[in-house]
């Protein structure tokens, strides 16, 4: 264990408050408390955990868009719910807020509300259209989340 | 039958009138057997006669072996068998039952054997039955030991809080032994001669044999305070009973000469209480971090640097808390420091909230992303996990006789919702289940409370929190996610506060922080389980007690409890004043308030 290590953040997470400059850079599409909670598990230098769960997001992520594009071409509406509750689980966890949103959206969508979840939507078209431009945009969101933790960890591009 | 003419040429009695002969075999059998017998059968009725004792009589000792009656007749001889005698017919029996019975066995060889399977087969049921009693039996005593343990953890609370009484005790007889020590110290400066009296009087308040008072006045009060402040040390930690039984031991070596009661408990379970320590130790030092950063990180260290406070660095850390770093070895000192500090950060990620044993708890959730991190959470606060994909395999888990303290209920998942689990679960049942979800919409409330499930008001929509208190009656709780570490540490402390060490300790521990001064945390530090920790803990507070007053390091000894310490540092510099200017200033120095 050398100081050449590299750390993309000191050790301090516990100081949420001062919010570290590579937290900081996240902006506001990561809640920094939620994801300094994850960090803080980290048992070691290579945030071996929070990186083996930051991955496997990015996995279920990947797939979850996928079955969404499925969801969208058979209109399978209640499975355009189920898996926007899905990934709404795991992105909430990482505190990554709006993909956590957009997710929220495509669960109200799927089962046939408005936005927020509260309105009946009885027209199948109208939602099928709402989740398609979600999706569209809950990539562009993921896509951002995911450069920025890449650069976090130092993955490199796959 | 024999004396009918019209059979004459077929049968008849015998010339001697001792026996039957019949001349016509085959005229015999088919004419006249099938009247009396069931068959026509000459063999069969030649085997029934020998059955009867009746006999072929043979003829071979006479001319040319030839029968009387011809060639082929059959004679039969019996000796009660005699004509005109047909009241000795009744002596013709069938022959003894053990000649018989050879003979009648294979007829009913079939029937036994069936009936024996009966047999067997009831014999078999029976075990069977008797090994269901048995295992009924078995579970019964499974749950009675169950019980059993349950109620022993029942009374080693009782134990805890009975020492936790003795604890108050402790700090009252301490506040009474203060206030005797100054007024006698002040009687005494004046020269009265109250201190034999207030010594006894002190002594028998304390609960501790008069020849344990040294000469110093400050000594006497350091074995009673110094056991004091062990109890409250140990009281952040303890776990277990044995740590209780630590506890007394660490007294009994900081008074010298035990107190039989102590001893007496001392005695019972020795072997525990050397368990007991190393468990303390630890303890201790994760309690101790949060309060130490708390109280430190702002004006020791810039942030960043100040979380790993560890015992091993506690010197470093006073001694930087004097000097700045030195600039030789600056590296060196700078590598050390982080892998201290990474070290405390592992540690200090490790709450332990103090439990009795650690909770099972099972994590029911299908998404692999809030599972780990909800596992690693539990696992950060000591408990113990277990989780379930989908409320299928939760209720599999359940109703495969797996106990749980507390389960963690996602509420949508594949296969079986958590709503529907946990109605299923209630059925086998009763601990807590908590719902970890993101929406708490208004149509789900009803269906948590129809299921069991347990619901915290907070979370839900204020129109509907009246109509929920009322359905709830008292049960509630729901975990929202993304859930906190705060969030899920209050949870767990809610609902499982009957397996926390002891509630109460947590509240008294609070007050007794506010009496004491800022070197205690020094105090409550990874020492006080041995002596060799103790002349640690006093180097220590050595560094300390220079850093933060220069007083000199000895003193530390009676510096170490409480409230006292003010008063004892007045008290000192009272005293040497007075040994040193004589009685000229006593009088206004007895005006100084004992505290």
């Amino acid at each position: 264990m050398t100081e050449t290590t590299t750390r993309p953040i000191e050790p301090s997470e516990d100081q949420s408050e001062d919010g570290t400059p590579d937290l900081s850079e996240f902006g506001d599409s990561i809640d920094p408390l939620v994801f300094e909670q994850i960090l803080e598990m980290d048992d070691d230098e290579e945030r071996e955990f929070s990186r083996s769960i930051v991955k496997g997001f990015f996995d279920q992520a990947v797939a979850t868009f996928k079955k969404m594009d499925d969801g969208l071409s058979s209109r399978d509406l209640s499975q355009l719910s189920s898996l926007g509750h899905f990934l709404k689980g795991s992105s909430a966890t990482l505190g990554l807020t709006k993909v956590r949103d957009s997710c929220e959206k495509i669960q109200h969508y799927g089962a046939k509300k408005d936005d927020t979840g509260t309105k009946d939507e009885p027209s199948d078209e109208v939602c099928l259209n709402r989740i398609k431009e979600t999706l569209t945009l809950v990539r562009e969101e993921y896509e951002e989340v995911e450069k920025v933790l890449k650069r976090f960890y130092g993955f490199t591009s796959p | 039958m024999l004396e009918d003419p019209a059979y004459e040429q077929i049968v008849r009695w015998g010339d001697a009138g001792d026996s039957f002969v019949v001349l016509e075999n085959e005229k015999f059998t088919k004419s006249i057997l099938p009247k009396h017998f069931k068959h026509s059968n000459f063999a069969s009725f030649v085997r029934q006669l020998n059955k009867y004792d009746f006999h072929k009589v043979r003829h071979n000792n006479e001319e040319n072996g030839a029968s009387p009656y011809g060639p082929g007749a059959w004679e039969f001889k019996h000796p009660e068998f005699q004509i005109n005698n047909k009241d000795s017919l009744d002596n013709i029996r069938r022959k003894a039952p053990a000649s018989r019975k050879p003979a009648a066995h294979p007829v009913s060889e079939e029937p036994v054997q069936i009936h024996q399977m009966d047999l067997v087969n009831v014999q078999l049921v029976a075990t069977q039955q008797q090994l269901q009693q048995l295992q009924e039996r078995y579970n019964e005593l499974s749950n009675h030991n169950a019980l059993m343990l349950q109620e022993l953890i029942n009374v080693q609370k009782t134990v805890a809080n009975h020492e936790s009484i003795m604890h108050q005790v402790m700090a009252f007889l301490n506040n009474i032994d203060t206030q005797i020590r100054d007024q006698r110290r002040n009687s005494r400066a004046n020269g009265l001669p109250m201190f034999d009296q207030s010594h006894s009087h002190d002594a028998s308040a304390a609960g501790i044999s008069p020849q344990h008072f040294s000469p110093s006045d400050d000594r006497q009060a350091s074995p009673l305070q110094h056991a004091q402040k062990l109890l409250e040390e140990s009281y952040a930690a303890e776990e277990h009973i044995e740590q209780m039984n630590e506890l007394y031991r660490q007294i009994n070596n900081a008074v010298s000469t035990p107190p039989s009661d102590h001893g007496a408990r001392n005695g019972v379970v020795p072997l525990s209480s050397q368990g007991g320590q190393p468990r303390s130790t630890a303890m201790n030092n994760s309690v101790i971090y949060p309060r130490m950063n708390a109280d430190y990180q702002d004006n020791v260290y810039p942030a960043g640097q100040t979380n790993g406070i560890d015992p091993t660095t506690y010197a470093e850390h006073y001694s930087n808390i004097s000097y700045p770093t030195p600039a030789t070895g600056e590296l060196e000192t700078a590598d050390s420091r982080r892998q201290y500090a990474a070290d405390g950060r592992k540690k200090s990620i490790a709450i332990d909230p103090g439990w009795i044993r650690a909770p099972q708890i099972l994590l029911v959730e299908d998404d692999p992303t809030c599972r780990r991190i909800g596992g690693k959470f539990l696992y950060s606060f000591k408990c113990a996990i277990d989780t379930a994909f989908d409320g299928l395999e939760a209720v599999e888990k359940i109703s495969n006789g797996s106990k749980y303290d507390l389960i963690l209920m996602d509420i949508i998942m594949p296969n079986l919702d958590g709503v529907s689990a946990c109605r299923t679960i209630r059925n086998y049942d009763s601990a807590p289940i908590i719902a970890m979800t993101s929406n708490i919409r208004n149509d789900d409330i009803d269906m948590y409370f129809t299921s069991g499930m347990i619901i915290r008001p907070e979370w839900i929509p204020t129109s509907r929190e009246n109509l929920l208190l009322t359905k709830s009656q008292g049960m509630n709780d729901v975990l929202p996610k993304p859930f906190t570490k705060e969030g899920l540490l209050n949870l767990l402390e809610k609902h499982l506060s009957h397996l926390k060490e002891k509630p109460p300790a947590q509240t008294k521990s609070s007050p007794a922080g506010s009496w004491h001064s800022p070197n205690q945390l020094a105090g409550v530090s990874p020492t006080g389980t041995s002596i060799a920790d103790e002349s640690y803990a006093n180097t220590v507070r050595g560094h300390q007690s220079r850093g933060m007053d220069g007083y000199p390091h000895r003193r530390t000894v009676s510096e170490m409890s409480g409230p006292d310490e003010v008063v004892n540092d007045t008290n000192k510099r009272q005293r040497m004043f007075v040994q040193s200017y004589g009685n000229g200033v006593i009088g206004s120095m007895q005006r100084v308030p004992a505290g």
